[in-house]
């Protein structure tokens, strides 16, 4: 017993001590704070190779984990990877540091549709990393009728074979883009509007999981999905059975960017690495790690043929994509909905 | 846990026990007594557009429990989630003490010097990360997993199984990661029982059905009983398990309550749903300990 409370002494100091220690991390180099499969370790390795700056790296698996970080405090980051709506929602609440452009004279490689973006609408805090869309994947050897959108995959002919990203804003764009709404037309009018369509849609999926939709996909579990542009891609990659399409109604695009946390203590340091991963033989590199649409159109030159054509990194023909715009406190009535239905 | 047998024999602790209490009453004030107090002045706040918490007093978290405010009468949403994972609980609980009694017994019953190996086996799986374990179940009972490829092969159905994603999987997942929390306090109770007492009961000329039932049940009942509580209550508040095995379609409590802290920024209806879930643990918990001392 008395060895018991000795190791309970000794970890309870040591929890004592865990503040200290993350003081401690506030230190030179950089301190990047990204999604977890998103920024290959070869890049990292790079950057450190050729200035010296040691990158410690911390992983969030979705942007309301990230902020739930940032303003605990505590932690010090030099560097995040929020989307559009949270880097607007950010810019908004005064939580990014204006970016020193002098220090990045390669933000001229970006393509000109990825500048100026209606979240960042001057460029001045943040700069795009991939974009992507949401869309449905369909296993062809599976599935013969043709689905070319919401409407044809909830028809119910799929029932319980369909896996969905577990995020309840994107369910209800689903709904909204459906019933031909603006995917950020969210008013408690849309939602009751909603509610009737995901009433009848929800019950026909299999599984819920925004981590890794593509697993169920590959082990059979289930025959299509609403997944992310670059779980398709993959997904295309092993197997061509896997057909990836933007659906017919609208579609989500999302857009990542790099941008400096109020108070970053490395700022420059960030603004370093930034300008590096713009280099085009740097930004291929992500590409052929995670194939989702490279936003750098000198980095795009430097692509094979393959990698163009695969539908899932760059959708051909003009989709109707939309971006998704800061929401503020309509976020609650969407969990609510999307709660209510489920818990049913 | 005293010093000298002369201070144990006092009803109150002395001034030693106190400071040897006090890593104890500290390590409870910090990560139990502490904690519970922010969940609760939460509870009563609101988030802002970024999802931080709002120092402002409102009822509305568990006015949001309690009534629909679509209806303003009683609102079942979040009392059906909660009544469908105390059901996941009850049937994980019950399987473990069917299946947990018998093995706890056979490994207190053993030679002395297998004990130990017994019981390192019961732990082993400890050595790997839930979540790891959790995906070995994933990887055997997808619809093109193991068990299916191999019954498959084995022609004994010719069509796969769904088994993946479904609440018995749900359940499944429960009773094998809950299953050793049983088996320790009930070993520890039985292990205690004094083998003399149950030859009495023969001897006095009670069967087996009858020794069980008046001898070893009421002197095992405190391992029962700890057993239970380890079991059922955090089974009820599981979510990492159910998520993955579930497919998150039907939700628990416990998925909820994570998501309104992760995904939808809303601490103060999390805190609201986590205060009311603890004092309804409370009530079971109070319940239990008085049959506990009525039997």
């Amino acid at each position: 017993m008395k060895l018991i409370r000795l190791l309970l002494a000794c970890a309870f100091v040591g929890f004592l001590a865990a503040p200290l220690h993350a003081a401690s991390r506030k230190k030179a180099g950089l301190n990047l704070f990204c999604w977890s499969e998103y920024v290959p370790q070869e890049v990292i390795d790079g950057f450190t190779k050729e200035t010296g700056i040691k990158v410690s790296v911390e992983n969030y698996a979705s942007n309301e984990e990230m902020l739930a970080k940032l303003l605990a405090g505590g932690a010090h980051y030099d560097l995040i990877q929020p989307s559009e709506y949270t880097t607007e929602a950010l810019i908004k609440a005064g939580k990014l540091e204006e970016l020193n452009l002098a220090n990045i004279p390669n933000i001229k490689n970006l393509a000109p549709e990825f500048t100026k973006l209606p979240h960042d609408p001057e460029g001045k805090y943040s700069v795009p990393w991939m974009a992507g869309s949401v869309g449905i994947v369909v296993n062809t050897a599976k599935v013969k009728t043709p689905v070319k959108g919401y409407g044809d995959l909830f028809d119910g002919t799929h029932k319980k074979r369909i896996v969905v990203l577990n995020d309840n804003r994107e369910i209800v764009s689903w709904a909204l883009s459906f019933l031909d709404h603006s995917v950020n037309d969210i008013t408690p009018e849309t939602l009751e509007q909603c509610k009737p369509v995901l009433e009848k849609w929800l019950p026909q999926v299999k599984v819920y999981d925004s981590d890794s939709p593509k697993t169920e996909l590959l082990n059979g579990d289930v025959d299509l999905g609403i997944v992310w542009s670059g779980e398709a891609a993959i997904l295309f990659k092993k197997n061509k059975k896997f057909q990836y399409l933007l659906p017919s109604e609208h579609a989500h695009r999302f857009i990542d960017s790099l941008a400096i946390p109020k108070g970053a203590t490395n700022k420059e340091n960030a603004e370093k690495f930034i300008n590096y991963i713009l280099r085009p033989e740097v930004s291929v590199k992500i590409s052929e790690a995670f194939p989702y649409t490279n936003p750098n159109a000198e980095a795009r030159k430097l692509l094979t043929k393959a990698q163009l054509a695969n539908p899932a990194s760059y959708p051909p023909g003009d989709p109707k994509l939309e971006t998704f715009s800061d929401i503020g406190k309509m976020a609650k009535d969407i969990d609510k909905l999307v709660t209510d239905l489920k818990g049913q | 846990m005293l010093l000298n047998p002369a201070t144990a024999n006092q009803r109150r602790p002395g001034f030693l026990g106190w400071l040897l209490m006090t890593p104890m009453v500290l390590w409870l004030v910090a990560f139990v007594v502490v904690p519970t107090a922010i969940l609760l002045v939460y509870s009563f706040c609101q988030r802002d557009e970024l999802g931080q918490v709002v120092y402002h007093f409102s009822w509305e978290n568990y006015r949001r429990i309690f009534i629909d405010s679509d209806t303003g009468h009683f609102g079942t949403v979040y009392w059906t989630i909660t009544l469908r994972s105390i059901i996941y609980a009850t049937f994980t609980t019950g399987a473990c003490l069917l299946l947990g009694y018998p093995v706890a017994w056979f490994i207190g019953r053993a030679p002395e010097r297998r004990r130990n190996l017994l019981l390192t086996l019961v732990m082993v799986p400890f050595w790997t990360s839930f979540l790891v374990r959790t995906y070995a179940w994933i990887i055997i009972l997808s619809t093109d997993g193991l068990l299916n490829s191999f019954l498959q092969y084995t022609h004994l159905i010719s069509e796969p199984f769904e088994m993946l994603y479904t609440p018995g999987a749900v359940v499944l997942g429960l009773i094998y990661n809950y299953l050793p929390f049983f088996i320790l306090p009930v070993y520890g109770s039985i292990e205690k029982l004094d083998g003399s007492l149950i030859e009495a009961s023969f001897d006095l000329g009670a069967g087996p059905l009858r020794t069980f039932q008046r001898v070893i049940l009421p002197l095992t009942w405190p391992g029962i009983v700890a057993g239970i509580l380890i079991v059922f209550i955090p089974a009820i508040g599981m979510f990492a398990i159910t998520q993955l095995m579930g497919g998150g379609i039907k939700p628990t409590i416990g998925e909820v309550i994570q998501n309104q802290f992760l995904q939808a920024r809303d601490w103060p209806f999390g805190a609201a749903l986590g205060m009311t879930l603890m004092i309804l643990f409370a009530a079971v918990y109070w319940f239990t300990a008085r049959r506990q001392q009525a039997v």
